[in-house]
């Protein structure tokens, strides 16, 4: 392999800085995703009774800022202002993560477990239910992956798990993929041979040795996975076919707000679309500088 | 430097009408942006409960009666006469109580954009297709029913006999024509205004005949449908746009407008824009926000109507824990009407003191059965139902999903939240539930086990409240067959089979009464808000009128000098 | 030996597409309503309930109706062995007359987006790959990594609020052309060529001005993959051996460049294939977000109308598309290695 003259590894203090972004942007949104429903000043899903006031303009915002810690304030400020239905935008979008986030993680999980299991099968038996089952993913991966996500969850309603199962449904085949190609790769190695010969059954062998040594392309395509998990969520919002309103979902808010961009009312959609925007690209930053780490090692 | 050239007078030409604005438009021409454009011309056709396929319809279709014009309202907008009926195809007409016989006879003289002149055939040839329910939505049949009119029987549905059309719509001569009923109903006339009896041309509904489809049904779903309208159809492309010209021969003389192109733009936000720039003289269904955002606008008229449009809250009687009288009026007292009225309308709506819509005859609003927000009382009341501050309904969570149509989020989404804020405030476990528009048309209608839901489309087309009262709360068992809430009360049931053929009008009207506070006292519906029925259009249109379709008339517009 | 590989693919795709379409047929009888509410309207009788449903065939048994879809039922009419799609429940028309309408419109938005994107692309993977860890190719590689992460919804939201509502530049997001424009004749049903063929300079430039910002859009989340996988793939054809030939050869550094771009292009056409066929139906949302009337468009219709044929026609033309799409890919890399055949 050519690893060694693969010139992304040389400066390797320019990664760490990447990797550094992408950590402190997944730890804000963890953060967030545990506590942002607690600290946000609003109730999230209650209106407030002031519709649509855009944010404060930024030279009010160190007023505000020392009146909201004194409590000098009648109310807490409307920092990204209220949305058409009264919401206070800026509390939703520090809650969303909590949507957003176990959406991603359950699906990743779900979709890693199944798929990893699966991908072990077809990669260390040969037969045919395999083959068929691998015929199977190649039919759901050329499915229009965004089209069957809203058929099924038109079908089964819209509610956090079957939107969680509609996505592992949809990343189940990809983890099928990469497992089984790294287990072909690792099942003719010396090792397997090795255990084979100490006498350990097969089933030992697949899950005791081939198994933890197949892991690794999973996982890295995992955090990149959850980033994309998350744009999805928001995309399937967008088209009516995500979480309920009002939950808070950045996805749902910009829907929401969409109508009213093209009448200057800006601020429902633009800042849960900033919050996506930095979120995805933390965890493709991440995924990004592990796999390269991988890679290297 | 030639084709330069040419790339640089092109570009001009693109810049041209945004900036001309109104200025570059036909004085006699009108561009309408609607969310659609009709999906069908037929209406026993499958695109016929489409309220842009019935302003196709009404357009290029003349109806038997219409209704006189009463003064324009505060906006200006002409609104019908509700007690005056006025024929339109039928030059005079008579009833004979003794054999419930009408004889309409009928203008002479009326031609069709076909050049076919109007007379009795077409009339027997309407009553025919409709009798032969071969259409996907056998609407003719449906209303022809309602009237009362006789032999128009679910029978026909079973035998094939009972589909022919026998001397219960008889044709006299070329300009005459009894019509028959089975039984006294005052609906007869409020039937015939309504789109779904307009006459077709006869001679050209044949012509377009097959022999698989005998009643042009094809043909009226997919190119066009002859009649006796103000309008022709010049174009027609599904999902884009239809093209109307004025009718020159029409019998009300021809309309002022000569040419009216009808746009689908879906999204309401784009609506707006393109009036904005000028390029579109008339606009419709735009959220209430977007009209009141419209009303400072320079160059635009935004008018409206109290019409027919209305928001209610659907119980469903089946389902516990709304069986109980008491979380129906906890519920009730707990609405935020006030905020209903400013975050979801801008103002244009009133609240709703009846379950009919106030405009029609016979509406009563019973003033011993309102119920104002209140949370006190709202407590007190769940106190009694036994649930103190709501402990114990968390039992019903799946009941307290608000369903709501998904498609009108725009509108309907801070109406919603308001309600939801209000309700979980006073102990309900409300959540939110939009689903698409045919899901819940499907549960509303067919399988009626929508628990909890928010409705802003029903509209009651026929013009009265007997009407109203046998579409939406009378009993399945009984006739009813809109009945959403499964509401069951013999005596409302009983009282609307005597109103039914109840010929004197001062008596049925107190039979209506009485049933319509029965209603209110049982909360059938709880009815939250009337809705004001607008329209955003140059200012240069003038002669808006409403009809209880809500589809325009461009029969009615005319350009100010 | 290519004729069995081609033969053999084409095998399995049909079987593929035959799977799917039953999967399919049977999945959306599964949805939780059906349209006839929507016919039955004002009458909402159980007559006009049985007759809609009758008009709809929905009365039959699933077995007559799938084989009335598949075509193997002469007496019911035509089917997909016959090239029919069905009639849409909501409008009545043929589905196959509607997915024409539609499915140009996506296909020309994500053509033209992909061209560009490439065009961009190309030049700029090639720059940041002959200075691997430069400064160039370290801001080209955390934009690449920054634009193929993005919400294209809200971006394309977003410039319709700058250069629309704020600068005043680009359309209202309308579609592809504005309602007063009037169409050329329909020949391809691409407006772009449609209007240079009617001689209409005028609608083109509109188009194409309507088209700005979708465009733009798209170009921005595509060129993020685009571009690392030419870089990428430069970066290892630069390393080859027969530029490393090249190289001792004493060939013109222009030279070597172009051979080692043609040794990128092989694998890259790959995932461009597979990124189209993902953007036929991945392009929904900046469909729905400047209204263009695309085929997502149609699709998310179709879903929220529940109008069986249509969702199955939609579902049908982009795994179709895309399976073509890689047996093409395939069948070329197996012209080019015909190791692969093997």
């Amino acid at each position: 392999m050519t690893v060694a003259s693969e010139p992304m590894d040389k400066p390797r203090r320019r990664i760490d800085v990447l990797f550094l972004i992408g950590v402190s942007i997944v730890s804000l949104t963890v953060f967030l995703a545990l506590f942002g429903p607690v600290l946000a000043p609003y109730d999230p899903t209650v209106a407030t009774g002031s519709y649509a006031v855009p944010p404060p303009p930024l030279a009010d915002w160190p007023r505000l800022f020392w009146g909201s810690i004194t409590g000098s304030l009648d109310q807490p400020p409307h920092w990204f202002g209220t949305d058409a239905s009264g919401l206070d935008v800026f509390s939703r979008v520090i809650a969303a993560p909590r949507i957003d986030l176990t959406i991603a993680l359950a699906a990743n999980g779900l979709s890693l477990v199944f798929g990893v299991l699966l991908g072990l099968a077809a990669g260390y038996y040969k037969h045919w239910w395999t083959e068929v089952m691998m015929r199977a993913s190649d039919v759901l991966q050329s499915f229009p992956v965004f089209i069957s996500a809203m058929i099924l969850v038109a079908l089964a309603g819209r509610s956090m798990t079957n939107i969680v199962i509609a996505l592992a449904l949809l990343y189940t085949p990809i983890y099928i993929r990469l497992t089984r190609s790294e287990v072909l790769s690792q099942k003719v190695r010396g090792y397997v041979e090795a255990a084979r010969a100490i006498g350990n059954s097969e089933a030992v062998i697949a899950f005791r040795h081939v198994l933890p040594n197949s892991l690794a392309p999973a996982l890295i395509q995992a955090s990149v996975t959850i980033g994309f998990a998350i744009l999805l969520t928001a995309g399937l919002s967008f088209v009516g076919a995500g979480v309920r309103p009002p939950a808070p979902e950045w996805g749902l808010m910009i829907s929401t707000g969409a109508n009213q961009v093209i009448l200057g009312e800006w601020w429902p959609s633009v800042f849960p679309g900033i919050a996506i925007s930095v979120t995805v690209f933390g965890f493709a930053v991440l995924g990004n500088a592990l796999e390269r780490r991988y890679d290297g090692a | 430097m030639g084709i330069l050239r040419k790339c640089a007078l092109a570009g001009t030409a693109i810049v041209v009408p945004a900036l001309a604005g109104p200025a570059a438009v036909n004085a006699a021409e009108l561009l309408f942006l609607a969310e659609d454009v009709p999906a069908g011309l037929n209406y026993d056709g499958p695109a016929a409960a489409i309220p842009t396929s019935q302003t196709g319809m009404v357009n290029l279709m003349e109806p038997l009666f219409g209704y006189a014009t009463a003064a324009p309202n505060e906006d200006g907008v002409i609104v019908p006469d509700f007690s005056t009926f006025e024929g339109r195809l039928v030059d005079t007409w008579s009833y004979d109580e003794a054999t419930l016989t009408w004889t309409l006879n009928l203008r002479q003289g009326v031609m069709g954009c076909g050049g076919a002149t109007f007379n009795a055939d077409d009339v027997i040839y309407t009553f025919e297709r409709a009798k032969s329910v071969s259409g996907a939505a056998p609407i003719g049949w449906f209303l022809s029913n309602v009237a009362s009119i006789d032999g128009f029987t679910p029978d026909v549905f079973g035998d094939e006999a009972a589909r022919a059309l026998g001397d219960e719509v008889q044709r006299i001569d070329d300009y005459t024509v009894t019509i028959r009923q089975s039984e006294p109903n005052a609906l007869f006339l409020p039937v015939l205004t309504i789109f779904g009896l307009h006459i077709f041309d006869a001679e050209l509904m044949q012509a377009n005949a097959t022999e698989d489809d005998p009643w042009s049904h094809d043909y009226t779903n997919n190119v066009g449908v002859p009649s006796f309208g103000p309008y022709c159809l010049e174009s027609w492309a599904k999902d884009d746009e239809i093209v109307f010209t004025a009718n020159p021969d029409y019998y009300r003389g021809a309309p002022a407008i000569e040419r009216v192109v009808m746009k689908r733009v879906p999204q309401s936000s784009n609506r707006v824009v393109i009036l904005r720039t000028g390029q579109a003289q008339l606009v419709q269904k735009l959220t209430p926000r977007e009209f009141d955002s419209l009303r400072e606008a320079s160059g635009i008229t935004v008018a409206g109507v109290s019409g027919n449009e209305n928001l209610f809250v659907h119980m469903n009687f089946d389902v516990p824990p709304f069986n109980d009288p008491l979380v129906r009026e906890a519920v009730a007292r707990a609405m935020p009407y006030d905020q209903i009225i400013q975050a979801g309308y801008f103002g244009q709506a009133e609240r709703w003191a009846g379950v009919v819509p106030s405009s029609y005859p016979g509406f009563v609003a019973p003033a011993d059965h309102q119920y104002d927000t209140d949370t006190d009382a709202a407590a007190a009341l769940l106190e009694e139902a036994g649930y103190p501050g709501g402990a114990g309904l968390e039992a019903f969570e799946d009941a307290f999903q608000l369903t709501y149509v998904a498609e009108k989020e725009t509108t309907l989404g801070p109406i919603v939240t308001a309600i939801q804020s209000s309700l979980r405030q006073a102990g309900f476990p409300v959540t939110l539930n939009p689903i698409p528009q045919t899901q819940y048309g499907d549960r509303q209608l067919v399988q009626r086990d929508l628990p909890f839901a928010i409705n802003d489309q029903e509209k009651p087309i026929g013009v009265d409240a007997g009407y109203a009262v046998q579409l939406f709360f009378v009993s399945p068992e009984a006739g009813g067959l809109n009945n959403m809430v499964n509401y069951r009360n013999p005596d409302v049931d009983g009282l609307w089979a005597e109103a039914r053929v109840e010929p004197d009008q001062a008596a049925r009207d107190a039979l209506l009464a009485e049933i319509q506070t029965t209603l209110m006292d049982d909360i059938a519906w709880l009815p939250v808000v009337e809705y004001r029925t607008q329209w955003a259009y140059s200012d240069r249109l003038q002669g808006m009128q409403w009809h209880p379709d809500n589809s325009i008339r461009f029969f009615d517009l005319s350009y100010a000098e | 030996m290519l004729l069995r590989y081609v033969t053999k693919r084409l095998l399995i795709g049909l079987v593929q597409l035959v799977v799917l379409t039953v999967a399919v047929f049977f999945l959306i009888r599964l949805l939780p309503a059906d349209p006839i509410s929507r016919f039955v309207g004002l009458n909402p009788s159980e007559e006009a309930y049985a007759q809609a449903e009758r008009s709809l065939g929905l009365d039959r048994p699933v077995h007559v109706q799938l084989l009335h879809y598949l075509g193997l039922a002469p007496s019911q009419g035509t089917g997909l062995l016959q090239g029919d799609l069905g009639d849409s429940w909501v409008s009545g028309s043929p589905i196959a007359q509607e997915i024409g309408t539609f499915l140009p419109v996506t296909l020309e938005l994500i053509t033209i987006s992909f061209f560009v994107a490439f065009l961009i692309a190309v030049p700029v993977g090639m720059l940041s790959a002959t200075r691997p860890g430069g400064a160039a190719d370290r801001g080209v590689f955390v934009y690449s990594l920054f634009a193929g992460s993005q919400p294209e919804f809200w971006w394309g939201l977003l410039f319709v609020y700058l250069f629309f509502f704020v600068l005043g530049v680009a359309p209202a997001p309308l579609g592809l052309l504005s309602p007063m424009t009037s169409e050329p004749a329909v020949i391809t049903g691409f407006i772009t060529i449609d209007s240079l063929l009617a001689g209409r300079l005028d609608v083109f430039l509109e188009a194409l001005h309507h088209l700005m910002l979708p465009v733009a859009t798209l170009v921005f989340i595509l060129s993020g993959p685009i571009i690392k996988m030419v870089r990428q793939n430069m970066v290892r054809a630069l390393q080859s051996d027969f530029v490393l030939y090249a190289r001792c050869a004493g060939l013109p550094a222009r030279r070597i460049a172009f051979y080692a771009l043609r040794a990128a292009m092989a694998p890259s056409m790959t995932l461009i294939g597979i990124l189209y066929g993902f953007m036929l139906g991945g392009a929904v949302l900046v469909e729905s977000v400047f209204s263009l009337g695309g085929l997502g468009q149609y699709a998310i219709r179709s879903i929220l109308a529940f109008d069986y044929p249509a969702i199955q026609g939609v579902v049908l033309v982009i795994t179709a598309i895309s399976l073509s799409v890689y047996l093409l890919l395939d069948i070329l890399h197996a012209m080019i290695d015909p190791r692969v055949a093997y």
